[in-house]
């Protein structure tokens, strides 16, 4: 027999105990990247390819205030403009669902391709979207979702115009970042609601990152001092306001994360601490035989890492395989789209696994150390 | 002395299966123990002394044969009969003492009248009579690792009369004891004998305490070598 | 015939070494499970504290905000004269026309900005809602670009003293004083003149009415009145219908903190598993004696189920003591009702008090139910064993 075979007959001498030690690190490890990776997608919300290039103009007043279509030519002409679409949110109820899961824009069609060219449809939705009036296209998600396909019509009640509007599907795009939402044409809208020359938002796409800081500038001098004030800022900026929005929210999930990690973590700790105890016997025995207190802390330590690494590599891992290949967004309605375990988020539930085996190795080795051989033996179970 | 036996024992077998070994503890053994004896069961280790004490104490079951215990077969009893039939009829006073230790020594000798329908003021002084019998009513409120070893034992002895049974077993209850403790011990088996009317078998290997009884039964491989 | 419970309150402090961490243990997790929850019942709480139950709040069909709602001048004027409308000493119907604007303003830590409610109100509006009172300086006056804030605004959002000065847009609004919304949904407005607002903020129309009835027995009367105009397209509903309707922003708060409420009490169930096998491991003999005394094994089964539920219902108690200290904490975040900053509190309820332990205590069962079915099945030979 070799001495790592003997920890090994030793770790698994009570089978059930360490099977609970594993399974209660494995737990906490799991709960540690779903929230480390939930809380990054929250803070960094996922971007698009063609986000860089891209600027959003809001009323400075707030989002909920609209825009005078009017804006539009002056935008326009500002150089290093490339194209510019208005972006109206319609707030539609689908069917008769409490919860809005998709949102509605109403847009210039025929600017998609310029403006949000990652979108990706056949040539003949495109056609199909910029020709008919009554046209909308839908994300993948949606789609399958409610089992939509082209050619279905729609009927949606707006919670912000006093209007229910209908669409025909004609395109069902993919390949942004989150495939949910639903475009239809500003036109549209106008005419429904009887309420024409007003935007809700402008987006935009610049020539090029260096023109992005001057075009900002520039739209934002534009219409100062106007009747409708704006605020222009790059898609990165304008997605990151939104999360200021949650408020004390993030600080509160973060705090009550670490508590959870915490929590989980000491009884990892003090289950593999009392596992490691039950071997107080064994250990008087080896000392007995002549082994040295180091030799001693090696074995616990041994021990006590190997259940770590084990259960850590179970957490972590089906951590990783479940939010790698499963369908996230399925998974948790929408709230969550991209849900990237990071090689950083894995580093560091590996680090914390491994320092939870350090951890719990420390009391009972001070413990080990301290016994004498008879009082070890004397060790009830 | 009355002559019935509170124990008849016809043609007990027990066999052990020890992994694929089948080993036998008891073969065909038959015995009287009469009311009122105070029997020590002698014999070298394994040769079956603390399995036939167990069975009649219904802590363990026979393979074969009988064991009628105040004429109650305790073999054919099932589990929850059993407890309540071990509750009401015997004694039993372990090696190791087994006293609770979260318990005091007053409360360790009510636990088993806990399950009797007795009130409170009738459980304290039927307590406090059983440690004054072991001579330990000054040390009531103390826990168990707060006495001495011979101090713990008769405290377990207290606990095994308390519900007034008719048998006291007792498996080496001086194994553990010096020999100093281990008389005072024995000397308080004795009284029950003597003052209470119980009858008492004990397992002992010790000669000398098996001096202490009125009749000693030998054990080997077993059978019985002096029945 | 059970065990005494004073023995198996005894074997949990017996033992604290062990049972401290699984203690400490299942009270994070009920302090975690509470404070969440406490955040749930807060928001709904705040909405649902709302309203005077003789007012009717008027606002656009399937408008599911105040600030996305508009009602007409018109049709403002037809509601006006309605019989089942109370009026006041002077015969002026209890009528307010509100206009409800949403402010991007930056926030007092630096941390970026948010969208906050102004609400535009007449002097009658303010007398409809009697919860709001005056806390500090004055009220706004009439025909000036001077607001009153919220003192739970006021503390979350920059230039919100008494005094100070809030830009939006074109607009520039003086802070003349903090009102207190006893702990409603107005604790996170911001109030200024109703036509002052309509013109500063360039509306024609109003966002809601707030009316009162004579008689609350008309509610429903004026409601079908209201509603039977099929052009206006108007819906009426009892104040507090309204707002206690506003719970949307609780439901993904709840979801979170069931979620993390169940898989960290898996994590605590195999704690308390834990702790519980090694006490029945370690009183393996102990156990044995009892039966040998007469205790059934369903005593013996009760006696560990009892002690695990001791020792999870102390961690429940300890849990509950942990997150009361943040009762009443006043925070805010993005209502998903009137998409701007609701500032509302942890409020932890008795109730909900209760159902940590009584979450903890289903910990403890849970964790305990092996083990005792270990303990119950445990030979009585086993009390002879010397371990």
């Amino acid at each position: 027999m070799t001495i790592p075979a003997f920890i090994i007959k030793n770790a698994l001498r009570n089978k059930r105990r360490a099977a609970l030690s594993i399974l209660s690190v494995a737990v906490s490890l799991f709960l540690l990247v779903t929230l480390q990776v939930a809380l990054r997608e929250l803070t960094l919300p996922p971007e698009d390819v063609g986000a860089a290039l891209r600027v959003a103009v809001r009323n400075k007043i707030s989002l909920a205030n609209l825009l005078p279509a009017r804006q539009l030519p002056i935008i326009e002409r500002i150089p290093g403009v490339e194209s510019v679409t208005p972006f109206t949110w319609f707030g539609g109820k689908y069917k008769n669902e409490e919860g809005m899961t998709f949102a509605q824009f109403a847009m210039d069609a025929k600017k998609l391709r310029k403006v949000f060219g990652e979108a990706k449809m056949s040539e003949e939705e495109y056609v199909a979207f910029e020709n008919q009036r009554n046209a909308c296209i839908i994300g993948r998600i949606t789609a399958e979702k409610y089992r939509l396909k082209r050619g279905d019509r729609i009927t949606l009640e707006s919670t912000v115009y006093p209007v229910t509007m209908d669409f025909q599907i004609v395109g069902i795009y993919s390949g942004t970042v989150d495939d949910r939402n639903m475009l239809f044409h500003q036109e549209y809208l106008d005419e429904a609601s009887g309420l024409p020359g007003m935007v809700g938002m402008w987006w935009m796409k610049v020539t090029s990152a260096e023109a992005m800081p001057k075009v900002i500038q520039r739209i934002n001098d534009t219409f100062a001092n106007t009747s409708a004030e704006v605020r222009a800022e790059s898609e990165r900026a304008f997605q990151l306001s939104f999360i200021s929005m949650w408020g004390n929210i993030r600080i509160l999930v973060t705090s009550v994360s670490s508590v959870v990690v915490f929590t989980l973590v000491l009884v990892s700790a003090s289950t593999m601490s009392m596992a490691i105890r039950e071997r107080f016997r064994e250990l008087a025995i080896l000392k007995a035989l002549g082994f040295r207190r180091r030799e001693l802390f090696a074995f616990i330590l041994a021990e006590s890492f190997g259940l770590a690494a084990v259960g850590g590599l179970i957490g972590i891992g089906s951590a990783y395989l479940l939010y790698t290949y499963g369908d996230i967004s399925k998974l948790t309605s929408g709230v969550f789209v991209v849900f990237e375990v990071t090689p950083r988020i894995l580093a560091f539930a590996s680090l914390v696994a491994a320092s939870l085996g350090i951890l719990a190795s420390l009391l009972p080795s001070l413990a080990a150390a301290r016994m004498s051989v008879v009082e070890g033996l004397k060790t009830l179970d | 002395m009355a002559t019935e036996p509170i124990v008849t024992i016809r043609n007990l077998t027990k066999v052990y299966a020890q992994g694929e070994i089948q080993v036998t503890a008891l073969h065909e053994v038959s015995l009287d123990i009469a009311a009122g004896e105070f029997m020590t069961l002698m014999g070298p280790s394994g040769s079956g002394k603390s399995t036939l004490l167990h069975i009649i104490a219904g802590i363990d079951r026979p393979t074969r044969g009988e064991c009628h215990v105040q004429g109650v077969d305790v073999a054919r009893l099932n589990e929850t009969e059993l407890a309540d039939w071990r509750n009401q009829n015997v004694g039993f006073v372990f090696q190791t003492f087994n006293l609770i230790p979260v318990l005091t020594a007053f409360e360790n000798v009510e636990l088993p009248l806990l399950l009797t329908q007795l009130g409170r003021k009738e459980r304290r002084r039927q307590v406090a009579a059983a440690l004054d019998l072991v001579g330990l009513a000054d040390r009531m409120h103390h826990l168990p690792k707060q006495l001495s070893g011979g101090q713990e034992q008769r405290v377990a002895i207290a606990r095994a009369l308390v519900t007034d049974p008719n048998l006291i077993v007792a498996d080496e209850p001086t194994g553990n004891l010096d020999a100093h403790s281990a008389e005072d011990v024995l000397r308080a088996l004795q009284a029950l004998r003597r003052d209470a009317g119980k009858t008492v078998i004990m397992v002992t290997h010790d000669p000398k305490a098996a001096a202490f009884g009125s009749r000693s039964v030998h054990l080997e491989k077993g059978e019985l070598t002096n029945a | 015939m059970a065990l005494p419970l004073k023995y198996n309150f005894r074997n949990v402090f017996v033992r604290w070494r062990a049972t401290l961490a699984t203690v400490t243990g299942i009270a994070l997790v009920v302090a975690v499970f509470v404070l969440v929850q406490s955040l749930a019942v807060g928001l709904e709480k705040a909405s649902q504290n709302t309203g005077d139950p003789r007012n009717v709040m008027v606002a656009r069909k399937g408008s599911t905000a105040e600030s996305s709602s508009q009602v007409t001048r018109e049709q403002s004027r037809n509601i006006l004269y309605l019989p089942e409308i109370a009026r006041d000493a002077r015969g002026r119907p209890l009528v307010s026309a509100d206009v409800v604007i949403l402010v991007n303003l930056p926030r007092r830590d630096g941390t970026g900005e948010a969208n906050v409610t102004v609400r535009g109100v007449t002097p009658m509006g303010m007398d409809l809602r009697p919860q709001v009172t005056l806390t500090h300086g004055r009220w706004f006056n009439p025909g000036r670009r001077e607001a009153v804030v919220s003192q739970k605004v006021a503390r979350r959002f920059a230039h919100c003293d008494v005094g100070g000065r809030i830009r939006t847009g074109g607009t520039e609004l003086t802070i003349v004083g903090w009102m207190d919304g006893d702990n409603s949904a107005f604790d996170s407005e911001v109030w200024m003149d109703a036509d002052e607002a309509r013109s500063a903020f360039d509306r024609d129309n109003y966002s809601s009415l707030l009316v009162r009835v004579a008689d609350t027995n008309q509610m429903a009367a004026l409601a079908k009145r209201i509603e039977s105009d099929k052009r206006a397209s108007l819906r009426a509903e009892p104040e507090i219908a309204y707002y206690s309707a506003q719970t949307r922003t609780a439901g993904p708060i709840r979801i979170l903190g069931n979620f993390l409420a169940t898989t960290m009490s898996i994590g605590a169930i195999f704690a308390a598993m834990n702790t519980m096998y090694a006490s029945v491991g370690a009183r393996t003999r102990e156990i044995g004696t009892l039966r040998v005394l007469g205790y059934r094994r369903r005593s013996v089964l009760l006696g560990f189920i009892i002690e695990g539920v001791i020792l999870a219902g102390l961690g429940g108690l300890l849990g509950c003591m942990l997150a009361l200290p943040m009762h009443g904490y006043s925070t805010g975040t993005l209502s998903f009702d009137s998409f701007s900053e609701v500032v509302f509190q942890f409020r932890i309820t008795p109730w909900l008090a209760a159902q940590g332990v009584i979450f903890a205590i289903a910990v403890g069962f849970l964790g305990s139910l092996l083990p005792a079915v270990r303990a119950a099945r445990l030979p009585v030979i086993s009390a002879l064993k010397a371990v």
